[in-house]
C-alpha cells in the first residue's frame, strides 16, 4: 500500500514537473510579444529598438529565456509568481480577484451539471430505448451540440430582455446594495452564466451515466437479482452504485476543462473568473499571468483526479484491494 | 419510479420560486436619487491613467481618460480648439516658444489647486517616460520636440520647441492629459498599477475601480466648466457587443459607448425608451500595402488595386448604407483637414489598362502574372475581432478578381497580426497588406500625414506603417509641420494628390457613428465630431443637449434575427410541449419490472 503511495506521488510529481516546464514555453511560443499589445497598433511604430528593449526590460523579458526560465522557477519555489504586464499588479493579486468568482461559478455548474447529468443518464438507462431514453437522448444531444455562447445569447434574450428576470452582465451587485440582498443580487446574477455552463457540462455526464448503468444492468449479478425476484428500485439500486465510478471520473475531469471553457461564457455573460483572465492573457501575451493561471489549473485537476483516487475505494469496494492480490 | 418524476417537478418549482424572488422591484427610483448614468464600456483600462490604460476601450479609450483628466485645450478635433484648463497660449514670431496662461482657481479631485508647476512638470514627465505612454509621450518628444518647460509665475508657463510649432493648441495642447506634479513626483514606475484612484482636474472622479468588472465615477462639483449634469456615472465593462446591446435593450445600462453594428441601427432607432444619435468619431477602415514588398512595390499595381475596388458597394454592402465611401487622400472628410475631398476613384477599366500597359499579363488561371511568373496573389491580414473588416475584404477578392488580381484573406489574432507586420531591423516584412481601423486622432492630427507617411526616419512612424517612401512626400510633410494652418491646409492638398496617385493606402470606408441610448436616464447627449456622444462635453452644462435629440433616419431594410431569434424560442418552446405531452402519455409503471 505505501508502496503503490509513493510510486502514485513520483507519477504526480513528474506530472508537475512537466507541467511546470510547458507552462513556460507554450505562451512564449505563441508569435509576438508582450509589446505588441502593451502599445497600441498604430503608435507602435514610434518605437525606437532602444525604447522597445525598454519596455521588455521592464518585465524581464529581454534576458535570455535560460534566465528567465531560472527566475520563473525560483518564483514558484518563493511563490513570488511576478507582476502582470496587462495589469500592472501581482499575479497573485489578479488571480485572487477572479479565482472566488470561477469557484462558484464552475464549481456550481460541475455539480448541477453532475447531479442532473446522472439522473437524466440513469433514468435514461433504465428505460433505454424507449420514447422517454430516446427523448432525452436527443435533447441532451441537441443541447450540448449548441455552442455555449449561442445558448448564453437565447437565454440572454428570453430571460432578461424579454421577461427582465435577470440580469445581462456582470458579477457584483450594484454599489449601493449591501448585506443579504447582496448576495441575492450575486445570485441573481449568477443564474443565468449557471445554467448556460451547466447546459454545457451535462452532456457527457449523461452519457457516460448512461452507458454505464446500461453496461451493469448487463451483469450477471443483475440477471441474479432479478431471478431472486428483486424488481425496479432494489434492482436499480445496486446496479446505480457501481455505474457511480465512472460517472465520478468524467466530473472530475470535466472540472479542468470547465474552467478554461467557461472562457465564453465569462464573456457572453462579463463574468470576472479564471477562463476569462486566460482569454485576455493570452491576447496581450501577459507571460506571468498565464503562467500562474495554468499552474493553478494544472495543481487544480491533480487535485482533482487525487479526490478521485480517494473517492473510488468508498464508491466500489473491489478498489480497495491490496495491489498484491491484484497482481 | 415516484422518486424521479419528483426530482424535476420540485426543481421546476424551485427554479420558479427563485425566479420569484430575484424578479428586480421595477420603478424604484426615487427623483431626488442622485442621478446615475450607467454606460457599458468595452473593455477595462487598469486605473485610467495616460501610463497604463491597455486601449482595452478602443476607440473610447481617449474620451474615457478625459473625463478625469483635462487638456490644455479641447478638442484636438477643431481647427480652433476651445481654451480649457489654458485661459490662453500665445507663440513668439516664429512659434517655437508658447506663452501659456492659465485658468485660474481651478484643483485637482483632492483639492490641491491646478498651477503652472503641474504643466510644467507634466510635459517633462512624459519626456521621461516617451515608451510608457508613446500615444501620448509622442507628441512631447517627437513632434513637435520639447525644449524646456518654464514655469514663469505660477499661472503662466513658457514651453519651448525646438522647431516652429505653429499647432501647438491642437498637438499635444489638445490631447495631452495634464498630471498632478504632488502625486506624479514621487512615481519612478508610472506603469505599474498601485491600488490609488486617479487624481485629475476633470469633470468626474472615479470613486472606484473594480478589475475587468466596472468604474464608478462622480462629478466634480466643482468643475470650472461648471457642475456635470450627471452625479454619478456607473461604467460596467462589457466586452461582448451583443451583450451590451441586449443589457441596453433590457434597461440595465444607459448607454454603450460602442458604435452600434449595422444592422441593428434600425431596430434600435424603432425600439421605444431608446434614442439613437448619430455622431463620427472619424474612424476609418484601410488596406495597407507593405510598399517594401514585390510587386506590391510597384506604384501601378497598388494603384490598379485602388481603381478596381468600388468604395461605395463595400458600403451599401457590408455597412448597410451606414457609412460614407473611401476618401484616396486618407484624411477623413469631416477632419478639419480634409480639404478638397477627392473621394475615391472606382475605375476597373483603367485598372486592367495599366497592369496591361506595366507588363503584368494574365496566365491561364486569369490571375495576372509578374515579369519572373509570380501570380498577382495578396494576402491580406484581418484582426479575428474585425468581422466587418473580414466581409469587405472578402467582397474586395470579388471585385479586384476582375481585374486578374487575387485577394486572400487571413484572419489572426492581434498580436499575431501585429508580430507578422514586423521585421527586424533592416529587413523588409513579409506580409502583403493588412486591414486596419483608426480614429480620430489619425485624422485630427495635424501631423498624422507626417506620422503614417513620412519614409522611415528618426521621427514617425514610416516603414513601421506601409514602408512606402516618396522623396517629394518628405518635402512636403517637413515643411507642413512647421506651418500656420492656412499655409498647410495648401501643403496637406499636394499631399493627399500624392497618396492618391500612389496609393500606398486605400481607404475602404468610413463607418458613420451610431450611438444608442436611453433618453429615460440621461438626455443631454450632443454628438461631438471627432468624439461621438460619450464625451465630457456630452455632460457639461453649457454644451449638453438640453432640448429634444434628433434621431437616425430611418433608412434600408430591418434586420431578420430579431425573427430568427423568435423562431428559434418558439421551437425549443414547441419541442418542449411535445416532450412534456408525450412524458404525459407514457405509462409511468411500464418501465422494467415496475
Amino acid at each position: 500500500m505505501l508502496r503503490h503511495a509513493g510510486r502514485t506521488i513520483a507519477q504526480y510529481g513528474l506530472v508537475v514537473a512537466a507541467i511546470v516546464v510547458l507552462n513556460f514555453a507554450l505562451p512564449r511560443l505563441a508569435p509576438g510579444d508582450a509589446v505588441d499589445y502593451l502599445i497600441p497598433p498604430e503608435q507602435a511604430g514610434t518605437l525606437t529598438v532602444e525604447q522597445r528593449d525598454r519596455i521588455l526590460s521592464q518585465y524581464g523579458l529581454d534576458e535570455p529565456v535560460p534566465v528567465q526560465f531560472e527566475r520563473y522557477v525560483s518564483g514558484l519555489v518563493t511563490g513570488d509568481l511576478q507582476s502582470s504586464i496587462r495589469y500592472g499588479q501581482p499575479v497573485v493579486d489578479v488571480i485572487g480577484e477572479r479565482i472566488g468568482w470561477t469557484v462558484l461559478l464552475v464549481g456550481g455548474a460541475v455539480m448541477l451539471a453532475m447531479l442532473i447529468g446522472t439522473l437524466l443518464g440513469f433514468r435514461s438507462a433504465w428505460r433505454r430505448g424507449r420514447r422517454s431514453d430516446v427523448g432525452t437522448l436527443s435533447g441532451v444531444m441537441l443541447v450540448d451540440s449548441m455552442p455555449p455562447f449561442f445558448v448564453g445569447m437565447l437565454l440572454i434574450l428570453v430571460f432578461s430582455v424579454a421577461l427582465g428576470w435577470f440580469p445581462v452582465f456582470g458579477a457584483l451587485p450594484g454599489t449601493e446594495i449591501a448585506g443579504l440582498s447582496a448576495i441575492g443580487e450575486i445570485l441573481q446574477r449568477l443564474v443565468l452564466p449557471l445554467v448556460t455552463l451547466t447546459l454545457a457540462a451535462i452532456g457527457p455526464i449523461y452519457l457516460v451515466a448512461r452507458s454505464a448503468l446500461v453496461s451493469e444492468l448487463r451483469e450477471d449479478y443483475v440477471l441474479m437479482a432479478r431471478a431472486k425476484g428483486l424488481v425496479g428500485r432494489a434492482v436499480r439500486r445496486h446496479a446505480q452504485r457501481n455505474a457511480l465510478m465512472p460517472v465520478v471520473t468524467i466530473g472530475l475531469l470535466e472540472v479542468g476543462a470547465l474552467v478554461g471553457g467557461a472562457a465564453v461564457v465569462e464573456t457572453v455573460f462579463s463574468y470576472p473568473g479564471l477562463g476569462r483572465l486566460i482569454y485576455e492573457s493570452v491576447l496581450a501575451r501577459d507571460y506571468p499571468v498565464l503562467q500562474g493561471v495554468f499552474l493553478l489549473l494544472a495543481i487544480g485537476v491533480i487535485l482533482a483526479n487525487l479526490i478521485g483516487d480517494l473517492l473510488y475505494p468508498l464508491l466500489d469496494p473491489r478498489v480497495r484491494r491490496p495491489p498484491a492480490a491484484a497482481a | 419510479m415516484l422518486r424521479s418524476r419528483l426530482v424535476p417537478r420540485s426543481v421546476l418549482a424551485g427554479l420558479a420560486l427563485a425566479a420569484a424572488l430575484f424578479m428586480p422591484a421595477a420603478g424604484a427610483q426615487e427623483p431626488e436619487q442622485p442621478r446615475t448614468v450607467r454606460i457599458a464600456i468595452s473593455g477595462y483600462e487598469n486605473n485610467i491613467t495616460p501610463f497604463n490604460v491597455s486601449f482595452g476601450a478602443f476607440p473610447v479609450t481617449h474620451d474615457l481618460m478625459h473625463l478625469v483628466y483635462d487638456s490644455l485645450f479641447w478638442s484636438q478635433a477643431k481647427l480652433e480648439p476651445e481654451p480649457w484648463l489654458a485661459e490662453r497660449a500665445t507663440p513668439n514670431e516664429d512659434f517655437t516658444e508658447w506663452t501659456v496662461e492659465l485658468r485660474p482657481g481651478v484643483r485637482w479631485h483632492d483639492g490641491e489647486p491646478f498651477t503652472a508647476e503641474d504643466v510644467a512638470f507634466s510635459f517633462d514627465y512624459y519626456e521621461r517616460f516617451p515608451e510608457l505612454s508613446g500615444r501620448y509621450a509622442h507628441h512631447v518628444f517627437d513632434v513637435p520636440p520639447l525644449e524646456d518647460a518654464e514655469v514663469i509665475d505660477p499661472q503662466t508657463v513658457r514651453l519651448t520647441f525646438r522647431q516652429p510649432a505653429p499647432q501647438f493648441p491642437i498637438m499635444p495642447g489638445a490631447d495631452l492629459p495634464i498630471i498632478p506634479e504632488h502625486i506624479w513626483s514621487e512615481i519612478e514606475d508610472p506603469g505599474t498599477v498601485d491600488e490609488e484612484l486617479p487624481i485629475g482636474t476633470g469633470p468626474f472622479k472615479v470613486t472606484e475601480i473594480e478589475p475587468d468588472q466596472r468604474y464608478v465615477m462622480e462629478a466634480n462639483p466643482q468643475y470650472f466648466k461648471g457642475r456635470p449634469l450627471v452625479d454619478r456615472i456607473e461604467m460596467p465593462i462589457v466586452e461582448d457587443p451583443s451583450s451590451a446591446f441586449q443589457a441596453l435593450r433590457a434597461g440595465e445600462i444607459d448607454q454603450v459607448a460602442r458604435n452600434l453594428p449595422p444592422e441593428l441601427v434600425n431596430q434600435f432607432a424603432d425600439a421605444s425608451g431608446l434614442e439613437v444619435l448619430e455622431g463620427t468619431r472619424f474612424e476609418s477602415t484601410q488596406l495597407y500595402f507593405n510598399a517594401r514588398r514585390a510587386p506590391w512595390s510597384d506604384p501601378a499595381v497598388r494603384k490598379a488595386i485602388s481603381l478596381a475596388i468600388d468604395s461605395q458597394q463595400l458600403v451599401d454592402q457590408v455597412l448597410l448604407g451606414q457609412g460614407r465611401e473611401g476618401n484616396d487622400g486618407f484624411i477623413h472628410p469631416d477632419s478639419p483637414w480634409a480639404g478638397e475631398n477627392n473621394g475615391h476613384e472606382s475605375d476597373p477599366q483603367r485598372a486592367e489598362r495599366m497592369l496591361e500597359e506595366a507588363g503584368y499579363n494574365a496566365g491561364s488561371d486569369g490571375i495576372r502574372r509578374d515579369e519572373r511568373g509570380r501570380p498577382l496573389s495578396l494576402e491580406v491580414l484581418i484582426s479575428s475581432f474585425d468581422p466587418l473588416g473580414l466581409r469587405a475584404v472578402e467582397q474586395v477578392a470579388r471585385q479586384v478578381r476582375r481585374i486578374g488580381v487575387e485577394v486572400v484573406p487571413v484572419a489572426l489574432d492581434p498580436a499575431t497580426l501585429r508580430d507578422r507586420r514586423q521585421a527586424p531591423e533592416g529587413e523588409a516584412p513579409t506580409y502583403d497588406a493588412y486591414l486596419s481601423t483608426l480614429e480620430t486622432h489619425a485624422h485630427a492630427d495635424p501631423d498624422s500625414l507626417y506620422y503614417f507617411f513620412h519614409s522611415p526616419g528618426e521621427k514617425g512612424f514610416g516603414a513601421a506603417i506601409t514602408g512606402w517612401s516618396n522623396a517629394r512626400f518628405d518635402e512636403l510633410s517637413e515643411r507642413a509641420t512647421a506651418q500656420p494652418p492656412q499655409q498647410r491646409q495648401a501643403l496637406f492638398d499636394q499631399m493627399q494628390s500624392i497618396l492618391a496617385e500612389e496609393a500606398p493606402v486605400v481607404v475602404l470606408w468610413y463607418p458613420d457613428g451610431n450611438y444608442a441610448y436611453r433618453p429615460a436616464a440621461y438626455e443631454g447627449w450632443i454628438s461631438d465630431p471627432g468624439h461621438g456622444i460619450f464625451t465630457k462635453r456630452s455632460f457639461l452644462p453649457a454644451y449638453a443637449d438640453t432640448g429634444a435629440a434628433s434621431t437616425v433616419e430611418d433608412v434600408g431594410e430591418s434586420s431578420v434575427w430579431p425573427w430568427v431569434v423568435v423562431g428559434l424560442v418558439a421551437l425549443v418552446v414547441l419541442g418542449g410541449i411535445v416532450a412534456v405531452r408525450r412524458r404525459r402519455t407514457e405509462d409511468p409503471e411500464e418501465d422494467w419490472g415496475g
